[in-house]
């Protein structure tokens, strides 16, 4: 074999394609080394510069624009689908941040580690929703995972949250193990990882027939399914969603179904011609499963954090009545309802987090009882927050179900609209239960009192609080964005 | 592919399969971990065969010499070893069973209704020159994200492992009694 000439012009457009990574992975290796540095008490430093190191990324992904760049020989592109995956991890990863201080001081678990480990996690979901080669959305996968395990595990003082991590742990590897036995049969049947490729093979019918490449699909479907809990792939996320420390519950539910969703729809949306036939039916099942189970569980939750880890479950269903179809529209309202989701369900588990005292007993419904007339701003958070996630107009999260249903009708898909609709209907009630809860039962006994807010964590509750009232009143605009973004993926 | 070579193949191909059943279902683990011995190096003769020399002499050292000595040594030095009984004790779940069934039925379908395409006149050239180009020009990025990869996992590891606070510090030090 002749040597490969190093191109040096060909790495510095791939060094530029993948900039804000690069901005978030030295911010992680800086935080690492600053945290040596300063003394126990001033660790909230380290919040400052991973926050700041977060919004440098983000402007450069602004910076970037929606231009298309490929870099690393197809390893990875900068396109708009990809850049607006990143502001959605990135915003998420922001909000994390701004709420991680205050926690950790209330829980006493300070640590300089949680800030590298969330800020490699975020890279690793960056280069996921990127990666047009599978290799790269494999080791993006991992990257995002692997933090992800030990910060579930982060109370290494609670049973639950150590609970948690394992089983997280445990059935995660063995998914991963998955996903890249799909990728190994997916390159058997075609000899290449590259995701525009296999779109381009699967033009000629003979592969989209081949059993082979058909399980490497299935397997491949079978990991992220899993990241994005997707029933029956479900298993682990309440047990890790509520052992985990809250604020990574908040940043897991938001971000990581953001990335694993991101690397679903690339695959999905460019396969779309080939693949289609087959994988409506799979994804059609799928989400009419998860909706309905992630639905009935959450109402028979006493369990507020549980009741929202059922809760993310069905809302991955509903993300992927988008998908079914496979096309434009669709496209359009799975990602806009990312964005919405994100900060939906941040600011509500913000808010939960202020209103229990601590972490596994706090989280009882019955702790909300008599909160909204008390602490009528906690109580008009968390109803707003609620109401959204219902999907209840003028907020956000109806604007989100709206596109998404009305996409699966365009398409035919009728009766996936119509349990769709339905489930979210009985979801409802059980985030209006919560609601009932802060103004019109009692208290029993002593009222508990929630955290005094921090600066930096009424910023966070606000800035969600905002924007899901304002993609609510005037989704325009973030509707274009994500019109956009698909259509640079199809182009 | 002449008689003895194929029989070879398929000696080889029968150990690591065998070898790997026993892993799952040896009561003892540390029978269980020499059996996965066994089945690694098989894996590694398995490569031998499609002329992956640099991924054969790669399974030896990280699995057989690397993680192996590893799972050894954790069952070996893991906290009061002689009142936990580490076993692998074997659970008939039929569930399970059902779903393995299935699963194993759908990847031997595809496996035997395929025709793959066969590559003639196997050359057996060295690949370890070709390899250390490849990462260094074709995958560089996944090259490099995995050593972020190895980053996170080393923080994580870290942090887990470390005692937490001085109370407990210093409760660990203390001889256990």
């Amino acid at each position: 074999m002749s040597p490969i000439p190093i191109d040096a012009a060909a790495l510095l457009t791939g060094l530029r394609c993948i900039l804000p990574e690069i901005l978030v992975v030295a911010t992680a290796i800086f935080v690492l080394f600053v945290d040596l540095m300063i003394p126990e008490e001033n660790k909230r430093i380290l919040c400052g510069i991973s926050l700041i190191g977060v919004v440098i990324s983000l402007f450069s992904v602004f910076l970037l624009g929606p231009a298309r760049i490929s870099g690393f020989s197809g390893a990875v592109v900068h396109d708009g689908l990809g850049a607006f995956f990143e502001i959605v991890i990135l915003a998420a990863c922001a909000l994390t941040l701004l709420m991680a201080t205050g926690y950790s001081e209330w829980e006493g678990t300070h640590k300089g580690e949680f800030y590298s480990l969330l800020l490699l996690s975020t890279s690793g979901m960056m280069f996921m929703a990127k990666g047009t080669d599978l290799m790269t959305v494999f080791l993006g996968l991992e990257t995002l995972s692997i933090p992800i395990y030990v910060l579930v595990g982060f109370h290494r003082h609670r049973m639950s949250s150590i609970e948690g991590a394992l089983k997280y742990f445990l059935l995660g590897a063995f998914a991963s193990g998955f996903f890249l036995y799909g990728v190994a049969l997916m390159y058997a049947a075609t000899g290449t990882t590259k995701i525009p490729a296999l779109a381009a093979m699967l033009l000629d019918a003979r592969l989209a027939a081949n059993p082979v490449f058909l399980a490497g699909v299935g397997l491949l479907l079978v990991g992220l399914a899993f990241k994005v809990s997707l029933v029956p792939f479900h298993m682990w996320t309440p047990d890790a969603y509520e052992g985990a420390p809250t604020v990574v519950t908040a940043f897991m539910s938001a971000a990581v179904k953001a990335a694993a969703f991101a690397a679903l729809i690339r695959v999905l949306l460019l396969t779309f011609g080939g693949l289609q036939p087959v994988m409506w039916k799979v994804l059609w099942a799928l989400s009419v499963l998860t909706m309905t189970v992630g639905n009935l569980s959450a109402l028979l939750q006493d369990n507020v954090k549980r009741m929202l880890a059922y809760s993310s479950i069905a809302h991955a269903g509903y993300v992927l009545v988008g998908l079914v179809s496979g096309d434009f529209l669709g496209g359009q309202a799975a990602l806009f309802y990312l964005l919405v989701y994100a900060f939906m369900n941040i600011g509500a588990f913000g808010v939960v987090i202020l209103i229990a005292q601590k972490e596994d007993e706090g989280y009882d419904i019955r702790n909300l009882a008599g909160i909204g007339f008390k602490y009528p701003a906690l109580g008009a958070f968390l109803t707003l927050f609620l109401v959204s996630l219902g999907g209840i107009p003028p907020t956000a999260g109806f604007v989100g179900k709206f596109y998404l249903f009305s996409a699966a009708v365009k398409n035919g898909y009728i009766w996936l609209a119509v349990l769709g609709v339905l489930n979210s209907a009985a979801s409802i009630y059980y985030y209006l239960r919560l609601v009932v809860y802060m103004y019109m039962v009692p208290a029993e006994g002593e009222m508990p009192v929630p955290r005094p807010s921090r600066l930096a964590f009424s910023a966070a509750l606000f800035a969600s609080g905002a924007a899901v009232l304002l993609l609510g009143i005037f989704p325009g605009s973030a509707l274009d964005l994500a019109a956009r973004s698909v259509l640079s993926l199809l182009m | 592919m002449t008689g003895p070579a194929d029989l070879i193949f398929y000696f080889v191909a029968a150990l690591t399969v065998a070898s790997a059943i026993l892993v799952a279902t040896l009561p003892n683990i540390i029978y269980s971990a020499v059996a996965l011995l066994f089945s690694f190096a098989g894996v590694a003769g398995l490569y031998v065969f499609v002329s992956a020399d640099f991924l054969a002499a790669t399974q030896v050292l990280v699995y057989v010499g690397g993680i192996l000595i590893l799972i050894l040594f954790a069952v070996f030095l893991s906290n009061r070893i002689s009142t936990v009984k580490i076993s692998n004790p074997v659970h008939f779940n039929w569930q399970a069973a059902l779903l393995c069934l299935a699963l194993f039925g759908v990847l031997s379908y595809t496996a035997v209704s395929t025709k793959f395409p066969v590559k003639p006149g196997l050359s057996y050239q060295p690949t370890t020159a070709e390899i250390g180009e490849l990462l260094m020009t074709r995958y560089l990025l996944p090259f490099e994200v995995a050593s972020v990869l190895l980053l996170a996992a080393l923080i994580g590891a870290a942090l887990l492992s470390r005692p937490e606070g001085e109370k407990e510090r210093s409760a660990d030090m203390e001889e256990p009694k």
